[in-house]
Order: structure tokens, then C-alpha cells, then sequence
């Protein structure tokens, strides 16, 4: 019954996907006149169906559809029996198929209170792109599969005919155990999911725009809450993804430039530099061509990054899923860039405008200089991550490009980034000259010495950590700085407290600006946990019996006793061990290792403890009746990494909800060019 | 204070603290940690692209200590480094040599940068010219179909790149045994290989042989769950030999009382090994086991484990192993 109802809800959304890109089509050419509120009804309501079906089967344990047969037990616990829905790779395409029908029916209602023949040209691209996925979904990826032949656990040949004769299996294994591990494991894909189909909007109206030959602003407009939607999920997505892998994967780390790691982080670079170049666009109209291009790419990138998640072509820690989509993935992959950079090139002249840069020495400079940084960054990620698989492909020689390599090249290009954020938000636009900038940089440039200088006094002389806390206190210190002017300008000139000013400059005024400034702060609070975790942790690896005691970095752990517990599809064995610190008791805690269904080799599940200095990390290696093999390891303030990663998305999400007033709000660095 | 002396003060600050700084750091007595750095370099050889300083697996700790005790007697990184990759089949240097095959990669980031720069510049002298002089609609289909043109001809180029790609990953299959790794001995050929040439010849009833071999080679590195299909469709394919069906039965018997305690579940799966092989050592006394400490059966396992003994054929030390579990069985004591 699932089956069929899923199935049908697929041709459903096939078909209101259909009917946008020909209504969509049609507005474009002739002007407003179609609706397209019903097919992207259609579309949305069929996806919202089909994934209802899916999440229905998994917890009606209805193992008739292979999907279920495959990736769920009856012993799977709430909420991962959910979560299994986009576990494997069908299940993800849906998921996939349904958020990108969600934004498209935001951009509906954005259209409907506007028709006009961009927002149909983008609607049409946007009904492409659901095409291309519900077409996955109904041949080579498709969930509703009805399992005819069952194995004893899951199920050895499925039919695509949702009326085939089920024989579905009375077992299914579960999901991967080491996606039932931990709860992050539900939120991070959607969140994930939610970043990188976001930026299809802005792809779509860039498309639309160039069919159209139309340029300006207007398409970075319309989509600009969407990508900044987009972005904030995405590096929402990608810092749980980092804590998920440090929860989980148990070697204390949370980032591995792993082929899929990068898949999601370089769309990321891309849009943020696309998030900066549009602003150059919409205050000076200059840079356009270059944002269709960063646009464009961005949409690749997430396609790519979909490639590599999901065709098991690297073979990676996060290859769960390999299947026969690769092949149609590259070929759209292919198509999107071909099609786009045809369309681009041939319409450029349309659509470019390119008054003159006046200086480098500009708030236009600075922009230049980050787009710089950032392509070239994502460029180190993507030829890292080919690099090997083409070499392979074409050559037959093996080559392993890990972390040293990304190592040598990205941590330069971050500092970089860092000094230009320091400098980026103090430039006057258009034409700047050295003496102000310096008047306006001397005091974060001092500051950040300074406590550069204590850091290597008081806590550590390791270079990077110098380095880091240096550059960051000096980009925190400009903007801070900058706040500061202004509103000790605003009481000056309104007679206002102090309260009411900052609101009325840091909330009223430029809200869009300062979000961003939000943003950069939190990505300095990143750099700083990752130069403390990665640079002052310690390690040890300890065997011990019950009751041996052994110090570690100030606290003195004692292995109490091994423990056995099982819940329904989970036997957890492990290690209980006491930590104390100065005598007194700081925590009891329990590495060890989960056994689900029918797994049977253990997944090690570290036990952190957080503190405010940092974490203390216990992973379980070994563990029979006499003793337990241990790994110590210290994080030092690796929770800034997480908080910085929140602070950086809620920058997004205060510039989205921020009222949109760049162009008539005079920038804050105009104001004080001439003082 | 003079705005001007104001100026000179920052800036001899910030020199004197820049100075007082990098003095600091860079006679900072904390070195590098050799082992985590040689680590991070090193491919785990069987894990899916981790180092083996972030792999949990066996190999990778024996790996580590192996670099930990290197690095106290005090041998070079390249002596460690070039130890490991000799002795170990599979680990891959993850830090790719600036020359020979990878010069290339660390290359193009540089060119990147700098062409990048030099398009900015030039961009900046010669602002707009495509816009200044507005093209003719001749001239301007001539060039749109130029670039046109180029674009089509560049993405052609592409997907024939791409679909040489996949048919080398894994060449579809040929019309006699098993495609894509002829002559190749299966010793050599790495997990992903395995995989991608068994999924690419799933309707050869020759693939058998192979699918045992890495189903074997998942479960001796632990990894049962990807071991598990294999075996599964070893056992299930009419096309196995006896002794493949036989062998993969057995693991699964295994796999299925030790993961899930599912008794009756490998009870089978070693009966139907011995329906195939009456004389499988290996099934009967697994089912002796399984029997013994399963289903609270000694009076079974005894017998079988002595139908085991007297059979003969065991591999060297096994048959001691027997004898000890069918002592333990006969003196009633229960099974550890």
C-alpha cells in the first residue's frame, strides 16, 4: 500500500515539476499570465507524501518496501526509526527532493505577490532541478522498491512495480550502527541538506536572469534570504557534522579533510565568497559577471559534494552508500556546467556592467582580496580531493593526498582571511587612503600584539596559538573598535544612554553589517579552538585492571570496573572509570563500546568530559575480563570550535531577519572616511 | 600629543611587540610532535582513507607504536616513513612529494593564486571594455557562436573524459570470466577494486570466487558488516563450489551466533554446511559449540566434538583446542 502511495506521490512531483519548468517557461517568455502556484502545490504536496510514506513504512516496520527491508530493524529505537528515512541513499534523495520543494514554494509565494518573468524563469530552473531528482527517484534511486525476494535480514532482490508481490523479510540490520551512535546523526544531514539545496535559489535566478539578458541587481535580490538561509544551514551542517565525528568516530578529532568533509565545505567557501562579492554588486554594481560565476559554481560544488557523498566513488569514512547513481550524477554535473557557462558566456555581454575600481586601497579592494582567498581556498580543496581519483582514473597510480597537504596550504590562506577580515570591515568604500586605515587599524593591531604577546608569556609559545589568538583579538578589536565609534558618535549627537545608542546603531541601523561582523567574530572563536585543540592536546594510551590508578594532565583516573547494558538493539559494553582532580571528584565516566543488531565488531563511543579549560576524552580500545586499554587525550577549548560555528550561523540568521536597508542606511565607514 | 607623534608611537609599539613576539615563538622549545606528524601522513591500510593517527583498527595502533618506538631510538622521519611503507602493503603516503606525479598539485594552487591576482590587476586597468564598445549584432552572434562553439566542444571533451573514467573504474563485463581484473592476482587488488568489479559483474555466476575472497579479507579485518552480504550471496548462488557455499555458511553461522546470539539461526546455516560437506570440520564443531554454550546442549556437543576428533583431518593445533572443550563438555562444566 506505502509503496504504491509513495510511488504515486514520485510521479506526482515529477509532474508538477514538469508543469512549473513549461508554465515557468511560458511566463518567462510571454510575461505573467500562467499560474505556477499549482504545480509547485503539486510538487510540495507529492514530496510531503512520499516522504510521509517513508517515514510511515519505517515505523510500521513495514519491511514489503526494500528501502525499510534494508535499513531498518524492529529493534530500532525512536528517534533514529526517523532518522533512517534519510540514513541511505534513497531515503536521502527524498529528503533532498523534498527540501528543494519546500524552497521552491517559498519562492512561489515570493512570485505570486510579484509575477513577473524572472521569478518564472527562475521558477522554471528550480523545476529542472526537481526533475533531475524526482527522475533519480523513479529509476536508478528510487525508496519505494518492493522487496519481492527477502533475505534473512534484509532483502536480496527488490521490484520497482509498487504492485509486485511482496515478500518481505520478518528482519531487517538497522541502519549503519555508526549512524545510530548518536543523535546528531538525525539533525546534521537535514541540516546539511537544507544548506546546500537552499543555494539552488540563488543558481536558479541567476540562470533565470541570464536567459532573460537581464542584469542589475534585481536577481540578487530576490535571492538573497535565501542564500543567507542556505549558508547559515550550511555551516550549521557542517560544524555538527565535525561534532558528530568527535562524539562518535573516537579519535578526538573532528575534522579530517575526508572527500566528504570537503564535499560540504567547499560550497561553503564558495557562497560565503559569494555572500561578500554580492554585496560588492549591490552597493557598486561592480563584480557581476563574477558573481554569475561564483553562483554557478556553488550550485556544482553541491552537486559534486553530492557525487562524492553518495556514488561510493571515494571510497571515505562517510561512504555508507554505494550505487549506480554516480554515472547520473556526473552526467548531470556535466550538463549544469556546461549549460550554465553556454548560457554565460554567450549572454555576458548583456549583463555585465563594470564600472571602474577606483583603488585597491577600497572596501572593494578588501572584498577582491577575500574572493581571492576564498576561490583559491576552495580550489586547494577540490584538486586535493580529485586529485587522487583522477590520477588513479587515468594513470593507474596511487597517490594519498591527506592532511599535510591541506594542512600546508589552508592554514596560511585562513590567517590571510583573518588579516583581511581585520581590515575588510574599517575601509572606506570607493577610494581609501593608508593613514586612515592605520588610524583606525593602530589600536587593534596593538591590542592584538599585546595579547599575543601574553599568550606566549603565560600559556604557550606555540606559533599558531600565538599566531591565532594574535590575528583574532586584532579582528575582534576592529570591529569592536568600530561599534564603539559609532555609538559613542550616536550619544554625542542625539544625547542618548548608552543602551539606547548601541541599539539604535547595532540594531536599527545597519543590522545586515553588523550580522556580518557576528558572523566573523564567531568564525575567529573557530580559529582559536582549532589552534588550541589541534596544537596543546596531550595523548596517552594506557592499559589498566580494575582499580589501577594512573595520572593524566592534572586528574587521576582510576579504572573502576568494566559494565554490560543492553536496551533493544543495543548492548553497550565498557569501561567505568573515575577521574579525579585535586582529591576531589570530577566526573564518572563510561568509554565504551555499542553493539547493534547484528553487528557484532563494536562501535567505540568515547565518553568527553566538557570543562570550561577544555575536554578530557576516554576512548575504550581493548576490553576483556582482566584489564581495559584505554586512549587519554585533552581537548583544550575545543568547545569554541562549536560555539564559534553557532555564532558564525546566528550572524546569518540576524542578517536574514534583519530589515533589508544597505542601500539607503549610509555606510558606516563613509560616515567616518571624511573625519 | 601630535597626531603625527601619536602615529610613530603605535607603530614603534606594535614593532617592539611584533618583535618581543616572534623572538618568543620562534625560539619556543616545544618542537613538533614527531609521531602525530608522521602519523597524519601515513594511509591507514585498512580503513576507508583515514591516517593511522586517527584510525582506531588494530593495524593503525600497531602502526603508531611502531613509529613511537622509531621516533625514541631516534631514526629519521624519512627512515620511519619510507619502514612503514615498505612493510606495510596498502599504506599510502598522504603527503604527496612536490615533485613527479603530485608536482602538479601543489603547483596549481600557487598558479591559482597568481593568475588570479594578475586577472584582478588587469581587470582593474582595463575596466568595462567589454561593455565600452557595444558589439554589432554581427560580430556578436559570430562570437557567441565562437564561444559557443568552444564551450560544446569543451564539454564533449568532458563527458568522453568522464566515461573513460568509468569504464576504466570498472570495465563492463566481457564475454568470459570475470571483467576488469584479468590476469591480475587477487592479492593485489585493493578492497574498493573488489567491490566496484563485483557490482559491475553481479549477473556472473563467476564472481563467486571473489566475492568469498573479500568477504574473507572484510571479516579477518573485522569488518562482519560488510562481510555479511558477501557471504550471504556466496551461500545463496548456485554458481559457488561446495567448499565456497560451505565456507561461507560457516561464517555465517559464526557471524550469526556470536553477533546476534541467534541460535537456531546458525544452527541451520551450519546444518546446511553439512548437508553440502558431511565432513566440514570446522561446521560441526562450530555447531558443537553453538550447541554447548547456545542451546545448553552438551550432550550433543560432546558428541560432535567427538565426531570432530575422530575424524582427523585438522588443521595443526586445532585438534588440542577440541580435545580442551570436550574434556570441559564431559566434566560438565559450562562454557566460557
Amino acid at each position: 500500500m506505502l509503496a504504491l502511495l509513495g510511488s504515486l506521490a514520485l510521479l506526482g512531483a515529477l509532474i508538477g515539476a514538469g508543469l512549473l519548468v513549461v508554465r515557468g517557461i511560458h511566463v518567462a517568455r510571454h510575461g505573467p499570465g500562467k499560474d505556477l502556484t499549482g504545480a509547485a502545490r503539486l510538487l510540495l504536496v507529492a514530496s510531503i507524501v512520499s516522504m510521509a510514506a517513508i517515514e510511515l513504512a519505517l515505523i510500521t516496520d513495514d519491511f514489503s518496501i526494500a528501502y525499510v527491508a534494508e535499513n531498518h530493524s524492529t529493534t530500532t529505537p525512536f528517534p533514529f526509526d526517523i532518522a533512517t528515512a534519510w540514513a541511505a541513499l534513497e531515503g536521502s534523495i527524498l529528503l533532498w527532493g523534498l527540501v528543494l520543494a519546500g524552497f521552491t514554494w517559498a519562492m512561489v509565494r515570493r512570485y505570486r505577490s510579484a509575477p513577473d518573468s524572472l521569478g518564472g524563469a527562475a521558477l522554471a530552473v528550480m523545476g529542472g532541478v526537481a526533475i533531475f531528482f524526482f527522475g533519480l527517484m523513479v529509476t536508478v534511486s528510487n525508496p519505494f522498491e518492493v522487496c519481492v525476494e527477502s533475505a534473512r535480514l534484509g532483502c536480496l532482490d527488490s521490484s520497482p512495480w509498487p504492485l509486485a508481490k511482496a515478500q518481505p523479510p520478518l528482519e531487517g540490520p538497522g541502519p549503519n550502527p555508526l549512524l545510530q551512535n548518536h543523535i546528531l546523526m538525525a539533525i546534521h544531514p537535514p541540516m546539511l541538506y537544507l544548506g546546500y539545496v537552499g543555494l539552488t535559489v540563488p543558481f536558479a535566478y541567476a540562470i533565470g536572469a541570464l536567459s532573460l539578458g537581464r542584469g542589475g541587481t534585481e536577481w540578487l535580490n530576490r535571492s538573497h534570504r535565501s542564500t543567507l538561509v542556505a549558508w547559515s544551514f550550511l555551516t550549521v551542517g557542517i560544524v555538527l557534522g565535525g561534532w558528530w565525528a568527535y562524539e562518535v568516530l573516537s579519535w578526538g578529532g573532528y575534522w579530517a579533510w575526508d572527500p566528504v568533509e570537503n564535499a560540504s565545505f567547499m560550497p561553503w567557501l564558495v557562497a560565503t565568497a559569494f555572500i561578500h562579492s554580492a554585496l560588492v554588486q549591490r552597493r557598486r554594481g561592480m563584480l557581476q559577471a563574477w558573481n554569475f560565476v561564483l553562483v554557478i559554481g556553488a550550485f556544482a560544488l553541491t552537486i559534486v559534494g553530492t557525487f562524492l557523498t553518495r556514488s561510493g566513488t571515494i571510497n571515505s569514512v562517510h561512504s555508507f552508500t554505494q550505487s549506480a547513481i554516480g554515472p547520473a550524477l556526473l552526467g548531470f554535473l556535466v550538463l549544469v556546467l556546461a549549460g550554465s557557462f553556454t548560457l554565460f558566456s554567450t549572454r555576458a555581454h548583456l549583463v555585465s556592467t563594470a564600472p571602474r575600481l577606483e583603488s585597491f586601497v577600497s572596501r572593494e579592494g578588501t572584498f577582491l582580496a577575500n574572493n581571492l582567498l576564498l576561490s583559491v581556498y576552495a580550489f586547494v580543496v577540490l584538486i586535493g580531493t580529485t586529485y587522487p581519483l583522477l590520477l588513479e582514473a587515468f594513470t593507474g597510480t596511487q597517490v594519498g593526498v591527506g592532511e599535510p597537504f591541506y594542512n600546508r596550504l589552508a592554514v596560511p590562506l585562513s590567517f590571510l582571511l583573518l588579516l583581511v577580515m581585520g581590515v575588510g570591515p574599517v575601509t572606506p568604500w570607493r577610494q581609501a587612503n593608508g593613514a586612515v586605515i592605520w588610524q583606525r587599524l593602530r589600536n587593534p593591531v596593538v591590542i592584538g600584539l599585546a595579547v599575543g604577546l601574553i599568550t606566549a608569556l603565560t600559556v604557550t609559545r606555540n606559533g599558531w596559538i600565538v599566531l591565532a589568538s594574535t590575528l583574532g583579538t586584532y579582528v575582534v578589536a576592529s570591529i569592536v573598535g568600530l561599534a564603539g565609534v559609532q555609538i559613542g558618535q550616536r550619544r554625542r549627537k542625539r544625547d542618548q544612554s548608552r543602551l539606547a545608542a548601541a541599539r539604535a546603531v547595532l540594531i536599527d541601523g545597519d543590522a545586515p553589517f553588523w550580522a556580518g561582523q557576528l558572523s566573523h567574530i564567531g568564525v575567529v572563536l573557530v580559529a582559536l579552538g582549532i589552534a588550541f585543540a589541534a596544537n596543546l592536546g596531550a595523548h596517552a594510551e594506557v592499559e589498566m585492571s580494575p582499580g589501577d590508578t594512573t595520572s593524566f594532565e592534572g586528574y587521576t583516573i582510576t579504572y573502576e570496573s568494566p559494565f554490560r547494558r543492553s536496551s533493544p538493539g543495543k548492548i553497550t559494553q565498557g569501561a567505568r572509570v573515575t577521574v579525579l582532580e585535586d582529591g576531589n571528584l570530577v566526573a564518572v565516566m563510561e568509554p565504551a563500546a555499542n553493539y547493534f543488531g547484528s553487528d557484532t565488531t563494536g562501535i567505540s563511543t568515547p565518553d568527553v568530559l566538557t570543562r570550561a579549560d577544555g575536554d578530557l576524552y576516554l576512548t575504550l580500545l581493548d576490553l576483556d575480563s582482566e584489564s581495559a586499554t584505554l586512549t587519554f587525550d585533552t581537548s583544550p577549548l575545543i568547545w569554541l570550535i562549536w560555539l564559534g560555528g553557532a555564532v558564525t550561523a546566528a550572524g546569518g540568521a540576524w542578517s536574514v531577519s534583519a530589515r533589508r536597508e544597505r542601500v539607503r542606511t549610509p555606510d558606516p565607514a563613509d560616515d567616518r572616511a571624511h573625519v | 600629543m601630535s597626531e603625527r607623534t601619536r602615529n610613530r608611537l603605535y607603530v614603534l609599539a606594535a614593532g617592539i611587540l611584533a618583535v618581543a613576539v616572534s623572538l618568543l615563538v620562534l625560539n619556543s622549545p616545544t618542537e613538533a610532535d614527531r609521531v602525530e606528524t608522521i602519523g597524519t601522513s601515513i594511509k591507514c591500510p585498512v580503513c576507508q582513507g583515514e591516517s593511522i593517527a586517527n584510525s582506531p583498527s588494530t593495524m593503525a595502533r600497531d602502526m603508531m607504536a611502531l613509529v613511537r618506538e622509531r621516533v625514541a631510538e631516534g631514526r629519521s622521519d624519512q627512515e620511519i616513513v619510507d619502514e612503514l611503507l615498505g612493510s606495510y602493503s596498502g599504506a599510502v603516503l598522504l603527503d604527496p612529494p612536490v615533485s613527479g606525479a603530485t608536482l602538479f598539485l601543489w603547483l596549481a594552487p600557487a598558479l591559482a593564486l597568481v593568475s588570479g591576482a594578475i586577472v584582478i590587476v588587469w581587470w582593474e586597468r582595463h575596466p568595462g571594455e567589454e561593455t565600452t564598445e557595444r558589439p554589432t549584432s554581427k560580430t556578436r552572434s559570430r562570437r557567441r557562436a565562437l564561444v559557443g562553439g568552444l564551450i560544446l566542444a569543451g564539454s564533449f571533451a568532458a563527458i568522453v573524459v568522464v566515461a573513460g573514467f568509468f569504464l576504466q573504474e570498472d570495465s563492463p563485463g566481457t564475454a568470459s570470466g570475470v571483467a576488469g581484473l584479468a590476469g591480475q592476482d587477487l592479492e593485489d587488488v585493493s578492497n574498493e577494486t573488489m567491490e566496484a568489479v563485483i557490482a559491475a559483474n553481479l549477473d556472473n555466476p563467476q564472481i563467486s570466487g571473489m566475492r568469498l575472497a573479500l568477504a574473507e579479507r572484510y571479516f579477518d579485518e573485522g569488518d562482519f558488516q560488510s562481510a555479511f552480504p558477501h557471504y550471504l550471496a556466496v551461500a545463496q548462488s548456485t554458481a559457488s563450489s561446495e567448499p565456497q557455499a560451505v565456507t561461507a555458511l560457516v561464517r555465517l553461522g559464526w557471524m550469526a551466533w556470536t553477533g546476534n546470539q541467534e541460535v537456531e539461526l546458525a544452527i541451520e546455516m551450519l546444518d546446511q554446511a553439512l548437508a553440502i560437506d558431511p565432513d566440514s570440520s570446522t561446521a560441526r564443531y562450530l555447531k558443537g559449540q553453538v550447541l554447548w554454550c547456545g542451546a545448553n546442549e552438551p550432550g550433543e556437543a560432546e558428541q560432535l566434538f567427538t565426531q570432530v576428533i575422530d575424524n582427523g583431518d585438522l588443521p595443526a593445533g586445532s585438534l588440542e583446542l577440541v580435545e580442551e572443550d570436550l574434556n570441559a563438555v564431559r566434566t560438565g562444566e559450562s562454557c566460557t
